[in-house]
């Protein structure tokens, strides 16, 4: 499990697989005031995406993956 | 290596080269029909045996080449130099290709980039507008594509050169792609050198409640900077949810350039030529009659069986010495046959190395600028596997100088009232048992003043020597070691070889070089080989108890003569035969062996050419004339000067076979 729900804060780290998106969604559909933490993930699978792009939570922090900061995190902020 | 490998080389060879005909060929008449559909047939085979290996660039490259050609024979592109010359090229490359694999098994490290780099340049071709192909973009998909790049315009000013075409890239994943194990995502990871990337939800988001969290529902569009062929791997397991499109934002010519340029400085011509062992394909009908002439050679072998059988029945000595020579004359005439039968299996026409000039001349005369009209003459003349093979280097070396050194410029062609292309003709023809290869130019031709000149500077021939040679004499000196020189060794001269190299080759199949030229008309050199190599006709000669061959073509005479007949000249001896004074060597002095201590009153003399001049060379007996089966040296003796080979005599003590110049010399 790559994502980790600590208070307010669901952090996701390293490789963020399929399996990994019920849980988030389940978070989110709760509260959607959650802050979503990206500092430690290198990976973020398309399911995971998905729902970052449709619930569009507040975002903290950069990835240190340098595909995810370059075109993946700017893809989130853009999209409607 | 594994049969199936082999058969793919040697057909990899045969398919390349009828490719390369036939382009060749095109180039000639675009508009011929059978060159068209052969070439495509060609590389339509090629690459199919390709797709039996993991040679996948070589098949990315080929597939492309079919396409070219696929869009040429339906007219949808037109044939020009430039088109032909690209084709070429990747042939060319794919020749280097399949001859590493014969060497190592495998392509080399960096075959994918070129690989690539063949694909896209074969492919801009097709591109080009205004021709549309079927791998031009459909005006639907204009408007994502002009949308993408305007929106994202920012990012790629100053990030690409001009010309570099870009790859546009629209991936909408099924809804149940998760499902099957894909992340588009991670796809997108793998894309290399990406410009742009967007992604959208392709419906509406549903409301957070009803959110399906594997239900992919998005729509991604990128731009990459990536060959088009590196980013269809990538998306190799999803075609159906991905659409690729090249943009071309101008005509390719400079890239495509760029390959040719690339190509062409790194390969040297004569470059193609394929190191190692090649199979002999030999016509059915030859083995047929090896097969006959076996089942003969048991009849007579079941003869002699007979023939014993009768002798313990008592047979007498008259009618068994009759009944021996009826055998061995049956048995000899088997043998004539067999042997020219094994040697018309080693027969090979002159057209499996001529065809490959045709290229190697357009690639010469295009890096200097000449205009050539190249003929060949006499492809189906045949000669022995190692004189053809052996024929390759010294001609493509005449044939580099008659384009390099031969050819004027056009204009001064057009100003002397000659056809503005020089005439090159390579011509091979039978000369009685001998085979005569020419290279025949109407270039400049030879200036025996320059010759002269060059000679006496570099100390080729003596001062007098040199005036008392004919015009004619002196051109030949450009065979003359040392006479070629590195202000002569341009990278198409290359590697230094000179005229004196093409002749000790065509020495060692037992040739001899001539040029004749005519100044302002043109040069034909021309080579005189033996067809075959095989069988030697050799002089027996004795020196004290000791026999030696002498290959008979060398000796022009033998005569006797009295040792009161010999004249000393210095520390030389001299004979006169019919009123020409001849210098006399003994062969015994030539090995170093000591002479009879007995002088013989008559001393037997071969008369033997050494270069235009003649000399008698004393043995102390002449044997037999024979035919032999000469071996050449090998091993540590294959150096061994003055020895051509050996042969067994039929008492089976070894003749060694001298070559008598190389001795004198």
């Amino acid at each position: 499990m790559s994502v980790r729900l600590d208070g307010n804060i669901i952090h996701l780290e390293e490789d963020c697989r399929v399996e990994d998106a019920e849980p988030l969604l389940g978070w989110l559909q709760a509260d959607q005031t959650r802050i979503v933490d990206l500092t430690e993930v290198r990976h973020i699978h398309t399911a995971v995406l998905q729902i970052l792009m449709a619930f569009r939570p507040a975002i903290r922090g950069t990835a240190k993956d340098t595909f995810l900061r370059d075109w993946i995190i700017p893809a989130l902020a853009g999209g409607k | 290596m594994d049969d199936l490998l082999k058969h793919f080389i040697t057909e990899a060879h045969e398919l390349i080269q009828q490719a390369t005909d036939d382009l060749l060929a095109l180039e000639r008449d675009p508009q011929a029909a059978a060159p068209m559909n052969s070439a495509f047939r060609a590389v339509h085979t090629l690459k199919g045996s390709v797709g039996l290996f993991d040679f996948a660039p070589m098949g990315l490259a080929l597939h492309a080449a079919e396409d070219l050609l696929g869009a040429l024979k339906e007219k949808r592109t037109s044939i020009d130099a430039h088109v032909i010359d690209i084709l070429l090229t990747c042939l060319g490359q794919i020749e280097r290709w399949v001859a590493e694999i014969e060497q190592a098994g495998q392509l080399p490290t960096g075959a994918a980039d070129e690989g690539y780099r063949l694909a896209r340049a074969l492919r801009s071709l097709l591109d080009e507008p205004p021709i549309q192909t079927a791998v031009a973009i459909p005006e639907a998909e204009h408007e994502w594509i002009k949308e993408l790049f305007t929106q994202e315009s920012r990012n790629l000013v100053g990030l690409r050169p001009q010309n570099a075409p870009i790859v546009a890239i629209r991936y909408i994943p099924r809804t149940d792609s998760f499902f099957a194990g894909d992340d588009p995502i991670a796809l997108l990871r793998s894309v290399p050198d990406l410009l742009a990337l967007r992604v959208k939800n392709r419906d509406p988001w549903p409301p957070a409640a009803e959110f399906d969290p594997f239900a992919c529902n998005l729509h991604i569009e990128a731009l990459t900077g990536a060959e088009i062929e590196s980013v269809k791997a990538v998306f190799r397991f999803v075609p159906d949810q991905v659409v690729i499109r090249e943009i071309t934002r101008s005509v390719e010519s400079k890239v495509l350039g760029t390959v040719l340029n690339e190509a062409t400085s790194r390969i040297p011509i004569g470059a193609t030529e394929t190191a190692g062992t090649r199979t002999l394909r030999v016509d059915a009908a030859r083995i047929d009659r090896l097969a006959d002439l076996i089942g003969e050679m048991v009849i007579a072998k079941n003869a002699l069986g007979h023939l014993a059988g009768q002798i313990s029945d008592g047979l007498d000595g008259k009618h068994l010495a009759q009944s021996l020579l009826a055998n061995h004359a049956a048995i000899e005439r088997l043998v004539t046959e067999m042997h020219g039968a094994v040697m018309n299996v080693r027969m090979m026409p002159m057209r499996d190395i001529f065809r490959r000039f045709p290229r190697a001349v357009r690639e010469i005369a295009g890096q200097l600028g000449r205009a050539i009209d190249f003929t060949m003459e006499g492809e189906e003349v045949q000669a022995d596997k190692a004189i053809v093979e052996g024929l390759f280097e010294p001609l493509l070396h005449l044939l580099r100088n008659a384009v390099g050194h031969g050819a004027e410029p056009e204009h001064l062609r057009v100003e002397a009232g000659k056809s503005a292309k020089t005439r090159i003709v390579l011509r091979a023809l039978r000369d009685g048992d001998r085979v005569r290869v020419e290279v025949e130019d109407d270039g400049r031709g030879v200036d025996p003043v320059t010759i002269r000149e060059t000679a006496r500077q570099r100390g080729i021939s003596s001062e007098e020597n040199l005036d008392r040679l004919s015009d004619a004499e002196v051109i030949n000196l450009i065979f003359a070691p040392g006479f070629s020189t590195a202000s002569e060794v341009t990278d198409l001269s290359g590697r230094g070889v000179g005229m004196d190299a093409v002749r000790s080759a065509v020495e060692r199949l037992g040739g001899q070089t001539n040029v004749q030229s005519l100044q302002g008309r043109g040069t034909t050199i021309s080579l005189s080989l033996p067809s075959t190599i095989v069988m030697t006709k050799v002089m027996v000669v004795r020196l004290a108890n000791e026999l030696y061959g002498i290959p008979l073509d060398g000796i022009i005479e033998t005569t006797f003569v009295p040792s009161s007949r010999i004249l000393a000249i210095g520390t030389s001896e001299a004979f006169v035969l019919r009123d020409k004074t001849l210098p006399l060597l003994r062969l015994a002095d030539l090995l170093e062996v000591p002479r009879l201590s007995v002088p013989s009153q008559v001393l037997k003399v071969m008369v033997m050419a050494l270069g235009d001049e003649l000399v008698g060379i004393a043995v102390d007996g002449l044997d037999q004339r024979m035919d032999v089966l000469m071996r050449p040296m090998t091993g540590i003796l294959a150096g061994m000067p003055g020895v051509i080979g050996t042969t067994l005599l039929g008492d089976g003590k070894v003749l060694m076979i001298l070559d008598v110049p190389e001795l004198i010399r």
